[in-house]
């Protein structure tokens, strides 16, 4: 990075001194004249729609707002055939939606997850930094509450975040028993690390794998249940009785192109996130399948969306190399010492308050010319990862921060000795569907949990919420599915041919169609096969099996 | 720096792509997506395993398609692995129960394929040793980073499922785990005390439950 080395100079010479000194304070005051002023939430970047249960009311930003005003893929002339009947239809493959699924798994129901890409293959894997619980000695659940509320601008639902945080050590235990591993003090109790805006160490964590160490292993609990996984099914539309009641969806087989149309008791929307829709040109830490489907479905059918204004853009996205630009660099880097830096190496922020400050002063020093140029035109501020070999000791990130070190390795980056370039990253969705707290939408035969609802965590969400919020709220789907799966009814198009009426008062209707289902720079989109008709429910299981579990014969399999 | 163009080769069909981008992201802007299967883009999920090779000799092998950044001449084959079924973890995890859950466990015959396919960096065979002599613990932090990819289990020529066998340990390890401070937890606070504290932040229109909480956050309790 020779085309930094006057500001690299300027950062290393003051780390010694930098390393004692306290972080610049902020008022409250301050900080909102900074979200005010930098934050993408606060830019005027939304508007209204003219559709739906929020019509003319709550402001979108432009992107989602387009979303919600697209007409379905689904043709016109499409009538759902039911080719597959089960008992429980779980949409989403995240942590989320497998929570739902183990909790469901000695319900006695025939239960089917269907997911857009792979089991697992969702922004829960990606979690880094890990989750929060009330787990310390001078903690509470009260004061998780507290830190959460003040975080998310007096916005959450009070009640869901109450459950959030009482919930929190239970469901390490729950995890615990399932066997995720989080990181231990030498004394065998769990480490806890500050996050931004935590009054007092809260974050467990593997290493900077936390999510892909839940992720892993809930979906090998789930893989051991007699769930059947649909992998490969997208969710572009779901089916009503035609009197507000959900009883099921129109899955799009990737593999032949084909609908499948299920009929459902109980649906539970777990489809996450939707920062592919690279909001304003940012960049995004998410995967692949985070387009927001299931916001548009359930918005469609009548469901309220929440806060659906708000996002979350992470501080520490990476910002070059240009392969890992938006990708995450977790919290608990600067949780334990790492700070941030314009160009001329000085300190703007205190790097452990919320995430939307911090985001909102990265973004004024890059707008006010004190941010670092990129050779690939983009530009953003140190993050001095070798401040924290000096405060804790050599070897320090290679030990607790491993999965930084293997990625930027790559590139000859070594973390260890080399401050990183971030920028903010579009990384999670703050509002969503709204729910009560067991999960139950708007709409009679629907549940919704995780990333895709919203009120819980208000308009800014604290580091290690959202792994608690799926595990807790999930798991809370699940079980109010057991206790009040409403009888079968007739699956019908009926809501989306109400939607498709009031798309017709729109007058600069959308040229796209919704659920987007792929980012639209990947150029993936709906498509389907020659001729769109229903495929016959055994070739799904079958093909699911195949595709799940295929595998040469094992000669020593008997053993 | 100037965005130089780069040719690679998918599955043999030549791609001009920009320097800098990653395998993935070529694919998109050439309108491939759907050539390599992808999922969270971020090198976490394993989805885009692929195998590489160079006309001129350069070393190839498997990579993650997210990570790997294009470079002139690169030949990449799609290379993706199916999952396969799991075997219940054990709470009496030892080299007897994981060679009942793994027959393979023995058959490795150190060719170190493992270690190569990995791209994580893991040292998969030496792990695979240290599970047959029952050296769970390290067996378990070694399979701390692994994205179960499947290439191990993928290029092994014996069958040796390295990575599930380590989830296997792993999972078996944390579930026989006491977690003595999750018990302390629910014992040491006062029903009184906490429903008060509760009342203190949820009373209130939300300006005040917002005033409260930055009180009861900076002080750890509520006012007196």
């Amino acid at each position: 990075m020779d085309w930094a080395k006057d500001s690299l100079k300027k950062v290393s010479a003051t780390r010694e001194k930098r390393a004692q000194e306290p972080p610049p304070k902020l008022t409250d005051e301050e900080a909102e004249a900074l979200l005010n002023e930098f934050h993408p939430d606060y830019l005027g970047m939304e508007r209204t729609v003219g559709v739906g249960p929020n019509a003319g009311e709550q402001k979108f930003p432009l992107e989602l707002a387009e979303l919600l005003e697209s007409d379905s893929p689904l043709p016109r002339d499409y009538e759902p055939v039911i080719s597959l009947t089960t008992d429980v239809l779980i949409l989403g493959g995240g942590g989320a939606g497998v929570s739902a699924a183990l909790t469901l798994a000695e319900s006695g129901f025939c239960v089917h997850l269907a997911t857009k890409l792979r089991l697992g293959d969702a922004n829960t894997v990606m979690a880094e930094g890990g989750i929060q619980a009330a787990l310390g000695l001078e903690d509470s659940s009260r004061r998780h509450f507290s830190d959460s509320y003040a975080g998310g601008h007096g916005n959450n639902d009070p009640e869901l975040l109450r459950i959030l945080c009482e919930q929190g050590p239970k469901s390490i235990r729950w995890l615990s028993h399932l066997g995720c591993l989080f990181d231990q003090n030498e004394d065998g109790t769990f480490r806890l690390r500050a996050g931004g805006g935590t009054s007092i160490p809260r974050v467990l964590a593997c290493r900077d794998y936390t999510g892909l160490e839940i992720m892993r292993v809930l979906k090998d609990a789930a893989l051991l249940t007699s769930t059947k996984i649909l992998e490969n099914h997208s969710a572009v539309e779901l089916l009503d009785d035609g009197e507000g009641q959900i009883t099921g969806a129109v899955l799009w087989d990737r593999a032949s192109r084909k609908l499948v149309s299920v009929s459902a008791r109980a649906v539970i929307m777990a489809t996450g996130g939707s920062g592919q829709l690279r909001l304003q040109g940012f960049p995004t830490s998410n995967h692949l399948g985070a387009t927001g489907d299931g916001l548009i479905l359930a918005y469609r059918q009548g469901c309220r969306l929440l806060h659906t204004y708000s996002y979350q853009y992470h501080p520490s996205g990476s910002c070059y190399p240009e392969a890992l630009a938006g990708q995450l660099v977790t919290e608990s880097i600067r949780a334990i010492g790492a700070q941030m830096l314009n160009v001329h190496g000085e300190r703007f922020i205190d790097e452990m308050i919320y995430r939307d400050v911090v985001a909102g002063a990265i973004i004024r020093e890059v707008a006010q010319n004190r941010g670092v140029q990129t050779p690939t035109m983009r530009a953003g501020v140190w993050l001095d990862t070798p401040l924290i070999e000096l405060k804790k000791g050599p070897g320090t990130l290679r030990r607790q921060f491993p999965g930084i070190i293997h990625r930027f390795e790559r590139y000859g980056i070594d973390p260890a000795t080399h401050p990183l370039l971030v920028y903010p990253t579009l990384h999670y969705q703050n509002g969503g569907i709204r729910i009560d707290p067991s999960g139950k939408t708007d709409l009679r035969g629907l549940w919704a949990a995780g990333e895709v609802t919203g009120g819980l965590h208000g308009t800014n969400r604290l580091m290690g919420n959202s792994l608690l919020d799926i595990t807790v709220f999930g798991r809370r789907a699940g079980q109010s599915v057991m206790w009040e799966i409403p009888e079968r009814r007739a699956g019908t198009l009926t809501g989306l041919k109400k939607f498709r009426e009031g798309l017709k008062g729109i007058q600069h209707p959308s040229p796209r169609t919704a659920p987007l289902l792929f980012p639209v720079a990947s150029k993936m989109k709906f498509q389907l096969a020659e001729e769109p008709t229903d495929e016959p429910a055994s070739a799904i299981e079958t093909s699911s099996e195949k595709k799940s579990f295929r595998e040469p014969p094992d000669p020593f399999g008997g053993m | 720096m100037e965005s130089k163009t780069v040719e690679i080769s998918i599955a043999g069909k030549p791609v001009q792509t920009k320097a800098g981008e990653t395998i993935v992201h070529a694919l998109w802007s050439a309108g491939m997506g759907d050539a390599v299967k992808t999922g969270c883009v971020g090198g976490v999920c394993g989805a885009c395993t692929v195998t590489i090779r160079f006309q001129d000799g350069r070393p190839g092998g498997t990579d993650l398609a997210c990570l790997r950044p294009v470079e002139e001449g690169m030949e990449i084959f799609p290379c993706p692995v199916e999952s396969t079924l799991p075997i219940a973890p054990s709470l009496e995890p030892g080299v007897e129960s994981l060679q009942v859950a793994f027959p393979t466990l023995n058959r490795c015959t150190k060719c170190g394929s493992c270690t190569a396919a990995c791209p994580m960096s893991i040292p998969v065979m030496d792990s695979v040793l240290r599970m047959q002599n029952g050296k769970f613990e390290d067996v378990s932090e070694d399979f701390t980073t692994c994205i179960h990819c499947g290439l191990c289990r993928f290029v092994c020529e014996d069958k040796v499922k390295p990575h599930n066998m380590g989830l296997w340990v792993r999972r078996s390890l944390g579930m026989s785990r006491d977690n003595p401070s999750l018990d302390q937890v629910s014992s040491t606070q006062s029903d009184d005390k906490v429903e008060q504290e509760w009342s203190y932040l949820l009373t209130g229109d939300p300006q005040e439950r917002l005033r409260r909480a930055k009180y009861f956050r900076e002080h750890g309790s509520r006012e007196a």
